[in-house]
Protein backbone atom coordinates (compact mmCIF):
# COMPACT_ATOMS: atom_id res chain seq x y z
CA UNK A 1 0.00 0.00 0.00
CA UNK A 2 2.96 2.33 0.70
CA UNK A 3 4.12 2.59 -2.90
CA UNK A 4 0.69 3.18 -4.44
CA UNK A 5 0.01 5.90 -1.85
CA UNK A 6 3.28 7.62 -2.70
CA UNK A 7 2.48 7.36 -6.40
CA UNK A 8 -1.06 8.64 -5.85
CA UNK A 9 0.20 11.48 -3.70
CA UNK A 10 2.97 12.34 -6.15
CA UNK A 11 0.50 12.50 -9.03
CA UNK A 12 -1.99 14.47 -6.94
CA UNK A 13 0.74 16.96 -5.93
CA UNK A 14 1.43 17.47 -9.62
CA UNK A 15 -2.22 18.38 -10.09
CA UNK A 16 -2.57 20.40 -6.88
CA UNK A 17 0.52 22.56 -7.26
CA UNK A 18 0.09 23.33 -10.94
CA UNK A 19 2.36 26.35 -10.99
CA UNK A 20 5.18 24.57 -9.16
CA UNK A 21 4.84 21.59 -11.49
CA UNK A 22 4.83 23.90 -14.50
CA UNK A 23 7.92 25.75 -13.23
CA UNK A 24 9.90 22.58 -12.57
CA UNK A 25 8.85 20.93 -15.83
CA UNK A 26 9.74 24.08 -17.78
CA UNK A 27 13.14 24.28 -16.09
CA UNK A 28 13.83 20.65 -16.97
CA UNK A 29 12.64 21.21 -20.54
CA UNK A 30 14.84 24.28 -21.05
CA UNK A 31 17.82 22.55 -19.45
CA UNK A 32 17.38 19.48 -21.63
CA UNK A 33 16.94 21.52 -24.81
CA UNK A 34 20.27 23.17 -23.98
CA UNK A 35 21.88 19.79 -23.39
CA UNK A 36 20.18 18.27 -26.44
CA UNK A 37 21.24 21.03 -28.81
CA UNK A 38 24.75 20.80 -27.46
CA UNK A 39 24.74 17.02 -27.85
CA UNK A 40 23.59 17.25 -31.48
CA UNK A 41 26.14 19.95 -32.34
CA UNK A 42 28.82 17.97 -30.51
CA UNK A 43 27.89 14.78 -32.32
CA UNK A 44 27.96 16.43 -35.73
CA UNK A 45 31.29 18.09 -34.89
CA UNK A 46 32.62 14.69 -33.87
CA UNK A 47 31.45 13.21 -37.17
CA UNK A 48 33.14 15.98 -39.15
CA UNK A 49 36.33 15.52 -37.12
CA UNK A 50 36.26 11.77 -37.73
CA UNK A 51 35.79 12.36 -41.44
CA UNK A 52 38.71 14.78 -41.49
CA UNK A 53 40.87 12.36 -39.55
CA UNK A 54 39.96 9.57 -41.90
CA UNK A 55 40.89 11.72 -44.86
CA UNK A 56 44.12 12.83 -43.23
CA UNK A 57 44.92 9.31 -42.11
CA UNK A 58 45.72 8.22 -45.64
CA UNK A 59 49.01 6.55 -46.54
CA UNK A 60 50.35 5.17 -49.75
CA UNK A 61 52.65 2.14 -49.83
CA UNK A 62 54.52 2.02 -53.13
CA UNK A 63 55.47 -1.44 -54.39
CA UNK A 64 58.82 -2.19 -55.95
CA UNK A 65 58.65 -2.57 -59.74
CA UNK A 66 60.20 -6.02 -59.73
CA UNK A 67 57.55 -7.52 -57.36
CA UNK A 68 55.57 -10.28 -59.02
CA UNK A 69 51.79 -10.23 -59.11
CA UNK A 70 51.66 -12.88 -56.37
CA UNK A 71 54.03 -10.90 -54.19
CA UNK A 72 51.95 -7.78 -54.70
CA UNK A 73 48.79 -9.64 -53.70
CA UNK A 74 50.54 -11.06 -50.62
CA UNK A 75 51.75 -7.60 -49.63
CA UNK A 76 48.29 -6.16 -50.06
CA UNK A 77 46.78 -8.95 -47.95
CA UNK A 78 49.41 -8.46 -45.24
CA UNK A 79 48.80 -4.72 -45.08
CA UNK A 80 45.08 -5.34 -44.65
CA UNK A 81 45.68 -7.45 -41.55
CA UNK A 82 47.77 -4.81 -39.76
CA UNK A 83 46.13 -3.43 -36.61
CA UNK A 84 44.87 0.10 -37.15
CA UNK A 85 44.23 -0.35 -40.85
CA UNK A 86 40.61 0.48 -41.66
CA UNK A 87 40.60 -0.25 -45.38
CA UNK A 88 42.96 -0.51 -48.32
CA UNK A 89 42.85 -0.12 -52.04
CA UNK A 90 45.28 -1.68 -54.50
CA UNK A 91 46.28 0.62 -57.34
CA UNK A 92 47.96 -1.02 -60.31
CA UNK A 93 50.33 0.67 -62.79
CA UNK A 94 47.45 1.27 -65.17
CA UNK A 95 45.14 2.69 -62.52
CA UNK A 96 47.93 4.95 -61.27
CA UNK A 97 48.43 6.23 -64.80
CA UNK A 98 44.70 6.76 -65.18
CA UNK A 99 44.57 8.79 -61.99
CA UNK A 100 47.59 10.75 -63.15
CA UNK A 101 45.94 11.50 -66.48
CA UNK A 102 42.76 12.53 -64.75
CA UNK A 103 44.57 14.91 -62.42
CA UNK A 104 47.02 16.41 -64.86
CA UNK A 105 44.90 16.39 -68.02
CA UNK A 106 46.70 17.19 -71.22
CA UNK A 107 50.05 17.59 -69.51
CA UNK A 108 49.98 13.91 -68.65
CA UNK A 109 50.54 13.09 -72.34
CA UNK A 110 54.14 14.22 -71.93
CA UNK A 111 54.74 10.92 -70.21
CA UNK A 112 54.42 8.31 -72.88
CA UNK A 113 55.07 5.23 -70.78
CA UNK A 114 51.88 4.39 -68.97
CA UNK A 115 53.75 2.12 -66.54
CA UNK A 116 56.29 4.62 -65.25
CA UNK A 117 54.15 5.08 -62.14
CA UNK A 118 54.59 2.34 -59.55
CA UNK A 119 51.77 0.17 -58.28
CA UNK A 120 50.74 0.96 -54.73
CA UNK A 121 48.42 0.09 -51.88
CA UNK A 122 46.42 3.00 -50.55
CA UNK A 123 45.82 2.60 -46.81
CA UNK A 124 43.25 4.39 -44.65
CA UNK A 125 43.82 3.99 -40.94
CA UNK A 126 41.19 3.91 -38.21
CA UNK A 127 40.53 7.35 -36.66
CA UNK A 128 42.49 6.67 -33.42
CA UNK A 129 45.59 5.87 -35.53
CA UNK A 130 45.26 9.05 -37.55
CA UNK A 131 47.97 10.96 -35.71
CA UNK A 132 51.58 11.66 -36.70
CA UNK A 133 53.16 9.20 -34.22
CA UNK A 134 50.98 6.18 -35.06
CA UNK A 135 51.22 6.85 -38.76
CA UNK A 136 55.01 7.16 -38.54
CA UNK A 137 55.22 3.85 -36.65
CA UNK A 138 53.00 2.17 -39.23
CA UNK A 139 55.03 3.67 -42.02
CA UNK A 140 58.27 2.37 -40.46
CA UNK A 141 56.79 -1.13 -40.21
CA UNK A 142 55.66 -1.14 -43.84
CA UNK A 143 59.00 0.30 -44.96
CA UNK A 144 60.84 -2.71 -43.55
CA UNK A 145 58.78 -5.23 -45.46
CA UNK A 146 59.97 -6.93 -48.63
CA UNK A 147 58.82 -5.49 -51.96
CA UNK A 148 57.98 -2.13 -50.41
CA UNK A 149 59.67 0.73 -52.21
CA UNK A 150 58.45 3.74 -50.26
CA UNK A 151 55.74 4.78 -47.84
CA UNK A 152 54.31 8.30 -47.93
CA UNK A 153 51.74 10.17 -45.89
CA UNK A 154 50.93 13.84 -45.23
CA UNK A 155 52.56 14.43 -41.86
CA UNK A 156 51.83 18.20 -41.81
CA UNK A 157 48.13 17.76 -42.49
CA UNK A 158 47.93 15.08 -39.80
CA UNK A 159 49.63 17.32 -37.26
CA UNK A 160 47.26 20.17 -38.12
CA UNK A 161 44.17 17.95 -37.82
CA UNK A 162 45.39 16.52 -34.50
CA UNK A 163 46.05 20.02 -33.11
CA UNK A 164 42.67 21.35 -34.24
CA UNK A 165 40.95 18.26 -32.87
CA UNK A 166 42.49 18.88 -29.45
CA UNK A 167 41.27 22.48 -29.51
CA UNK A 168 37.76 21.40 -30.58
CA UNK A 169 37.66 18.72 -27.88
CA UNK A 170 38.84 21.12 -25.17
CA UNK A 171 36.41 23.88 -26.14
CA UNK A 172 33.62 21.32 -26.52
CA UNK A 173 34.28 19.80 -23.11
CA UNK A 174 34.42 23.24 -21.48
CA UNK A 175 31.19 24.36 -23.16
CA UNK A 176 29.56 21.01 -22.34
CA UNK A 177 30.50 21.35 -18.68
CA UNK A 178 29.07 24.90 -18.58
CA UNK A 179 25.83 23.80 -20.27
CA UNK A 180 25.48 20.80 -17.97
CA UNK A 181 26.21 22.80 -14.81
CA UNK A 182 23.79 25.54 -15.86
CA UNK A 183 21.12 22.95 -16.56
CA UNK A 184 21.58 21.13 -13.27
CA UNK A 185 21.71 24.42 -11.33
CA UNK A 186 18.55 25.69 -13.01
CA UNK A 187 16.63 22.49 -12.34
CA UNK A 188 17.92 22.04 -8.78
CA UNK A 189 17.01 25.60 -7.83
CA UNK A 190 13.55 25.50 -9.36
CA UNK A 191 12.71 22.20 -7.70
CA UNK A 192 14.15 23.49 -4.42
CA UNK A 193 11.88 26.54 -4.57
CA UNK A 194 8.80 24.48 -5.39
CA UNK A 195 9.52 22.09 -2.52
CA UNK A 196 10.27 25.00 -0.20
CA UNK A 197 6.80 26.32 -1.02
CA UNK A 198 5.41 23.06 0.35
CA UNK A 199 7.36 22.88 3.59
CA UNK A 200 4.05 22.86 5.48
CA UNK A 201 3.34 19.50 3.89
CA UNK A 202 6.75 18.20 4.96
CA UNK A 203 6.33 19.62 8.45
CA UNK A 204 2.92 17.99 8.87
CA UNK A 205 4.14 14.64 7.61
CA UNK A 206 7.08 14.72 10.01
CA UNK A 207 4.85 15.78 12.86
CA UNK A 208 2.51 12.83 12.46
CA UNK A 209 5.41 10.38 12.35
CA UNK A 210 6.18 9.81 8.69
CA UNK A 211 9.69 8.53 8.12
CA UNK A 212 12.03 10.68 6.03
CA UNK A 213 11.90 8.13 3.20
CA UNK A 214 8.10 8.24 3.24
CA UNK A 215 8.05 12.05 3.13
CA UNK A 216 10.51 12.01 0.25
CA UNK A 217 8.76 9.41 -1.91
CA UNK A 218 5.87 11.51 -3.31
CA UNK A 219 8.35 14.26 -4.19
CA UNK A 220 10.44 11.72 -6.07
CA UNK A 221 7.39 10.46 -7.96
CA UNK A 222 6.53 14.04 -8.83
CA UNK A 223 10.12 14.79 -9.88
CA UNK A 224 10.25 11.72 -12.10
CA UNK A 225 6.94 12.67 -13.69
CA UNK A 226 8.13 16.23 -14.31
CA UNK A 227 11.39 14.85 -15.69
CA UNK A 228 9.57 12.50 -18.06
CA UNK A 229 7.32 15.24 -19.39
CA UNK A 230 10.19 17.75 -19.62
CA UNK A 231 12.38 15.15 -21.32
CA UNK A 232 9.68 14.24 -23.83
CA UNK A 233 9.03 17.89 -24.75
CA UNK A 234 12.75 18.62 -25.04
CA UNK A 235 13.32 15.46 -27.10
CA UNK A 236 10.50 16.41 -29.46
CA UNK A 237 11.83 19.97 -29.81
CA UNK A 238 15.46 19.00 -30.35
CA UNK A 239 14.64 16.11 -32.68
CA UNK A 240 12.15 18.18 -34.71
CA UNK A 241 14.56 21.12 -34.83
CA UNK A 242 17.42 18.89 -35.92
CA UNK A 243 15.42 17.30 -38.76
CA UNK A 244 14.12 20.66 -39.92
CA UNK A 245 17.60 22.17 -39.85
CA UNK A 246 19.13 19.30 -41.83
CA UNK A 247 16.29 19.49 -44.31
CA UNK A 248 16.82 23.22 -44.78
CA UNK A 249 20.56 22.69 -45.19
CA UNK A 250 19.93 19.85 -47.63
CA UNK A 251 22.00 17.50 -45.53
CA UNK A 252 21.29 13.83 -44.76
CA UNK A 253 20.07 13.12 -41.23
CA UNK A 254 21.89 10.69 -38.95
CA UNK A 255 20.67 7.07 -38.94
CA UNK A 256 17.58 6.12 -36.91
CA UNK A 257 19.63 4.51 -34.12
CA UNK A 258 21.35 7.85 -33.51
CA UNK A 259 18.04 9.73 -33.55
CA UNK A 260 16.48 7.19 -31.17
CA UNK A 261 19.48 7.50 -28.85
CA UNK A 262 18.99 11.26 -28.82
CA UNK A 263 15.29 11.01 -27.98
CA UNK A 264 15.78 8.19 -25.44
CA UNK A 265 18.80 9.91 -23.94
CA UNK A 266 16.92 13.17 -23.41
CA UNK A 267 13.93 11.46 -21.81
CA UNK A 268 16.29 9.40 -19.63
CA UNK A 269 18.23 12.52 -18.68
CA UNK A 270 14.93 14.25 -17.82
CA UNK A 271 13.95 11.41 -15.50
CA UNK A 272 17.39 11.49 -13.90
CA UNK A 273 17.32 15.28 -13.49
CA UNK A 274 13.80 15.23 -11.99
CA UNK A 275 14.68 12.42 -9.65
CA UNK A 276 18.01 13.83 -8.48
CA UNK A 277 16.67 17.37 -8.18
CA UNK A 278 13.70 16.23 -6.05
CA UNK A 279 15.83 13.86 -4.00
CA UNK A 280 18.35 16.48 -2.92
CA UNK A 281 15.85 19.31 -2.48
CA UNK A 282 13.43 17.15 -0.46
CA UNK A 283 16.24 15.69 1.63
CA UNK A 284 17.49 19.14 2.48
CA UNK A 285 14.09 20.43 3.57
CA UNK A 286 13.18 17.29 5.45
CA UNK A 287 16.31 17.78 7.53
CA UNK A 288 15.93 21.51 8.03
CA UNK A 289 12.19 21.99 8.46
CA UNK A 290 11.22 22.87 12.05
CA UNK A 291 8.10 21.45 13.59
CA UNK A 292 7.20 24.13 16.14
CA UNK B 1 4.39 8.62 31.73
CA UNK B 2 6.14 11.91 30.86
CA UNK B 3 9.30 12.85 32.73
CA UNK B 4 11.83 15.62 32.52
CA UNK B 5 14.85 14.85 34.67
CA UNK B 6 17.23 17.77 35.37
CA UNK B 7 16.82 19.07 31.83
CA UNK B 8 18.71 22.11 30.59
CA UNK B 9 18.26 23.73 27.22
CA UNK B 10 19.91 26.81 25.75
CA UNK B 11 19.76 28.41 22.32
CA UNK B 12 22.59 30.00 20.42
CA UNK B 13 22.18 33.70 19.78
CA UNK B 14 23.31 35.34 16.51
CA UNK B 15 26.40 36.76 18.32
CA UNK B 16 27.45 33.23 19.31
CA UNK B 17 26.44 33.50 22.98
CA UNK B 18 24.01 30.95 24.43
CA UNK B 19 20.77 31.95 26.11
CA UNK B 20 19.53 29.44 28.68
CA UNK B 21 15.81 28.66 28.35
CA UNK B 22 15.47 25.81 30.82
CA UNK B 23 17.89 25.19 33.65
CA UNK B 24 17.92 21.91 35.52
CA UNK B 25 14.16 21.46 35.11
CA UNK B 26 12.36 18.34 36.33
CA UNK B 27 8.69 17.44 36.03
CA UNK B 28 6.46 14.45 35.87
CA UNK B 29 3.06 13.74 34.26
CA UNK B 30 1.37 10.42 34.93
CA UNK B 31 -0.63 8.49 32.36
CA UNK B 32 -4.24 9.67 32.00
CA UNK B 33 -3.41 12.87 33.87
CA UNK B 34 -4.33 16.31 32.65
CA UNK B 35 -1.74 19.01 33.21
CA UNK B 36 -1.48 22.65 32.24
CA UNK B 37 1.88 24.18 31.55
CA UNK B 38 1.57 27.92 32.01
CA UNK B 39 3.89 30.86 31.78
CA UNK B 40 4.41 34.04 29.81
CA UNK B 41 5.43 34.00 26.16
CA UNK B 42 9.07 32.99 25.83
CA UNK B 43 9.17 31.22 29.18
CA UNK B 44 9.96 27.83 27.62
CA UNK B 45 6.55 26.11 27.39
CA UNK B 46 6.95 25.27 23.71
CA UNK B 47 10.53 24.20 24.36
CA UNK B 48 9.29 21.58 26.83
CA UNK B 49 6.79 20.25 24.29
CA UNK B 50 9.49 20.19 21.60
CA UNK B 51 11.65 18.15 23.95
CA UNK B 52 8.81 15.67 24.31
CA UNK B 53 8.16 15.16 20.61
CA UNK B 54 11.94 15.23 20.20
CA UNK B 55 12.17 18.10 17.77
CA UNK B 56 14.85 19.25 20.19
CA UNK B 57 17.21 17.32 22.44
CA UNK B 58 18.32 18.68 25.84
CA UNK B 59 21.85 19.98 26.45
CA UNK B 60 21.75 18.15 29.78
CA UNK B 61 19.36 15.77 31.53
CA UNK B 62 16.82 13.38 30.08
CA UNK B 63 13.36 13.88 28.56
CA UNK B 64 11.23 10.76 28.59
CA UNK B 65 7.84 10.10 27.01
CA UNK B 66 6.32 6.63 27.03
CA UNK B 67 8.99 4.17 26.02
CA UNK B 68 11.28 6.79 24.48
CA UNK B 69 14.18 8.57 26.19
CA UNK B 70 16.07 11.50 24.69
CA UNK B 71 19.44 10.05 25.67
CA UNK B 72 18.78 6.67 24.06
CA UNK B 73 16.59 7.43 21.06
CA UNK B 74 18.02 6.93 17.57
CA UNK B 75 17.10 9.39 14.81
CA UNK B 76 15.22 6.71 12.89
CA UNK B 77 13.06 5.96 15.96
CA UNK B 78 11.70 9.51 16.24
CA UNK B 79 8.92 8.99 13.64
CA UNK B 80 7.68 6.00 15.67
CA UNK B 81 7.64 8.09 18.85
CA UNK B 82 5.53 10.71 17.06
CA UNK B 83 3.07 8.08 15.87
CA UNK B 84 2.38 7.17 19.48
CA UNK B 85 1.54 10.73 20.51
CA UNK B 86 -0.67 13.55 19.22
CA UNK B 87 0.45 17.16 18.81
CA UNK B 88 -1.76 20.24 18.39
CA UNK B 89 -0.54 23.78 17.70
CA UNK B 90 -2.29 27.14 17.89
CA UNK B 91 -1.67 27.81 14.18
CA UNK B 92 -3.76 25.06 12.69
CA UNK B 93 -1.32 24.12 9.96
CA UNK B 94 -3.91 22.33 7.89
CA UNK B 95 -3.07 21.57 4.28
CA UNK B 96 -5.21 24.13 2.42
CA UNK B 97 -5.61 22.07 -0.73
CA UNK B 98 -7.25 19.09 0.99
CA UNK B 99 -10.64 18.55 2.59
CA UNK B 100 -11.06 17.97 6.33
CA UNK B 101 -11.28 14.24 5.63
CA UNK B 102 -8.11 14.25 3.52
CA UNK B 103 -6.22 16.28 6.13
CA UNK B 104 -6.92 13.60 8.73
CA UNK B 105 -6.52 10.64 6.35
CA UNK B 106 -3.24 12.02 5.13
CA UNK B 107 -1.74 11.73 8.62
CA UNK B 108 -2.72 8.06 8.73
CA UNK B 109 -1.40 7.30 5.26
CA UNK B 110 1.83 8.99 6.27
CA UNK B 111 2.27 6.36 8.96
CA UNK B 112 1.73 3.53 6.49
CA UNK B 113 -1.86 2.58 7.36
CA UNK B 114 -3.93 0.72 4.78
CA UNK B 115 -6.78 2.41 2.95
CA UNK B 116 -9.58 0.55 4.72
CA UNK B 117 -8.16 1.30 8.15
CA UNK B 118 -7.50 4.90 7.17
CA UNK B 119 -11.14 5.35 6.22
CA UNK B 120 -12.57 3.93 9.42
CA UNK B 121 -10.10 5.75 11.69
CA UNK B 122 -10.60 9.06 9.88
CA UNK B 123 -14.37 8.90 10.11
CA UNK B 124 -14.13 7.94 13.77
CA UNK B 125 -11.75 10.79 14.58
CA UNK B 126 -13.94 13.32 12.77
CA UNK B 127 -16.97 12.01 14.67
CA UNK B 128 -15.13 12.40 17.99
CA UNK B 129 -14.53 16.10 17.31
CA UNK B 130 -18.08 16.56 15.99
CA UNK B 131 -17.16 17.32 12.40
CA UNK B 132 -18.50 14.34 10.46
CA UNK B 133 -20.90 16.59 8.58
CA UNK B 134 -18.10 18.85 7.36
CA UNK B 135 -15.64 16.21 6.27
CA UNK B 136 -15.74 17.35 2.64
CA UNK B 137 -15.13 21.02 3.46
CA UNK B 138 -11.79 22.63 2.75
CA UNK B 139 -9.99 24.58 5.53
CA UNK B 140 -10.99 27.97 4.08
CA UNK B 141 -14.63 26.88 4.32
CA UNK B 142 -14.29 26.15 8.04
CA UNK B 143 -14.29 28.53 11.02
CA UNK B 144 -11.25 28.82 13.28
CA UNK B 145 -12.81 26.51 15.86
CA UNK B 146 -13.71 23.96 13.21
CA UNK B 147 -10.20 24.07 11.80
CA UNK B 148 -8.79 23.41 15.25
CA UNK B 149 -11.19 20.47 15.57
CA UNK B 150 -9.78 19.03 12.34
CA UNK B 151 -6.27 19.45 13.76
CA UNK B 152 -7.36 17.62 16.94
CA UNK B 153 -8.97 14.89 14.82
CA UNK B 154 -5.69 14.54 12.94
CA UNK B 155 -3.78 14.35 16.22
CA UNK B 156 -6.03 11.67 17.73
CA UNK B 157 -6.66 9.61 14.58
CA UNK B 158 -3.77 7.33 15.47
CA UNK B 159 -5.22 6.69 18.96
CA UNK B 160 -2.31 8.29 20.82
CA UNK B 161 -2.02 7.78 24.57
CA UNK B 162 -1.03 11.41 25.05
CA UNK B 163 -1.93 14.72 23.46
CA UNK B 164 0.60 17.56 23.58
CA UNK B 165 -1.21 20.83 22.94
CA UNK B 166 0.76 24.03 22.40
CA UNK B 167 -1.61 26.98 22.93
CA UNK B 168 -4.48 25.18 21.16
CA UNK B 169 -6.89 28.02 21.86
CA UNK B 170 -4.44 30.85 21.27
CA UNK B 171 -6.01 31.96 17.98
CA UNK B 172 -9.64 31.52 19.03
CA UNK B 173 -12.19 33.81 20.62
CA UNK B 174 -13.25 32.92 24.20
CA UNK B 175 -16.49 31.15 23.24
CA UNK B 176 -14.83 28.93 20.65
CA UNK B 177 -11.82 28.48 22.96
CA UNK B 178 -14.18 27.09 25.60
CA UNK B 179 -15.67 24.67 23.06
CA UNK B 180 -12.22 23.40 22.11
CA UNK B 181 -11.28 23.12 25.78
CA UNK B 182 -14.47 21.07 26.41
CA UNK B 183 -13.46 18.83 23.53
CA UNK B 184 -9.97 18.31 24.94
CA UNK B 185 -11.38 17.62 28.40
CA UNK B 186 -13.74 15.08 26.86
CA UNK B 187 -10.77 13.26 25.32
CA UNK B 188 -8.99 13.35 28.66
CA UNK B 189 -12.06 11.91 30.41
CA UNK B 190 -11.89 9.01 27.94
CA UNK B 191 -8.39 8.24 29.29
CA UNK B 192 -6.07 10.33 27.19
CA UNK B 193 -3.11 12.00 28.91
CA UNK B 194 -3.17 15.72 28.18
CA UNK B 195 -0.30 18.17 28.53
CA UNK B 196 -1.41 21.61 27.46
CA UNK B 197 0.79 24.69 27.25
CA UNK B 198 -1.17 27.92 27.57
CA UNK B 199 -0.93 31.48 28.76
CA UNK B 200 -4.72 31.81 28.91
CA UNK B 201 -5.18 31.88 32.70
CA UNK B 202 -8.93 32.38 32.32
CA UNK B 203 -9.17 28.97 30.71
CA UNK B 204 -7.07 27.36 33.44
CA UNK B 205 -9.33 28.83 36.13
CA UNK B 206 -12.49 27.87 34.30
CA UNK B 207 -11.39 24.28 33.64
CA UNK B 208 -9.07 23.61 36.57
CA UNK B 209 -6.51 20.80 36.56
CA UNK B 210 -2.98 20.22 37.76
CA UNK B 211 -0.99 23.34 36.81
CA UNK B 212 2.75 23.70 36.37
CA UNK B 213 4.11 27.23 36.00
CA UNK B 214 7.34 28.06 34.24
CA UNK B 215 9.15 30.92 35.93
CA UNK B 216 12.74 31.99 35.27
CA UNK B 217 13.58 28.69 33.67
CA UNK B 218 12.19 26.68 36.61
CA UNK B 219 8.94 24.73 37.05
CA UNK B 220 6.70 25.31 40.04
CA UNK B 221 3.41 23.55 40.74
CA UNK B 222 0.67 26.04 41.59
CA UNK B 223 -2.98 26.07 42.55
CA UNK B 224 -5.03 27.31 39.53
CA UNK B 225 -7.39 29.09 41.87
CA UNK B 226 -4.59 31.48 42.81
CA UNK B 227 -4.21 32.73 39.24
Amino acid sequence: MLVPYSVREGLANFRRAKFAAFASTSAITVALILIGVFAVVGYEAQEVTSMLREQAGEMEVFIQDDASEREQDALHARIETMPGVARTDYISHQEAAEIFRREFGEEAALFEDPTFLPASVKVWVEPPYANPDSMAALSRSFGQWQNVDEVVFNRDLLARVARNRRIVLFVGAALGAIVLLTAVFLVANTIRLTIYARRLLIRTMKLVGATDAFVRRPFLVEGILQGTIGGAIAAAAVWGGYRLFMQQMNQPVEPWEVQLSLVGGLIGAGILLGWLGSYFAARRFIQSVELH
Amino acid sequence: MITLNSVSVSFELPNGDRRPVLENVSMNVDRSEMTYLIGPTGSGKSTILRLLYMDLLPDDGVAEIGDYRSDLIETNEIPYLRRSIGVVFQDFQLLPDRSAYDNVAFALYATGKKQKEVRSRTLKALARVGLSHKRSNYPHELSGGEQQRVVIARAIANDPWVLLADEPTGNLDPVVADEIQELLLGLHRQGMTLLMATHDYRLVKEFPARTLALMNGQIVEIDPATL
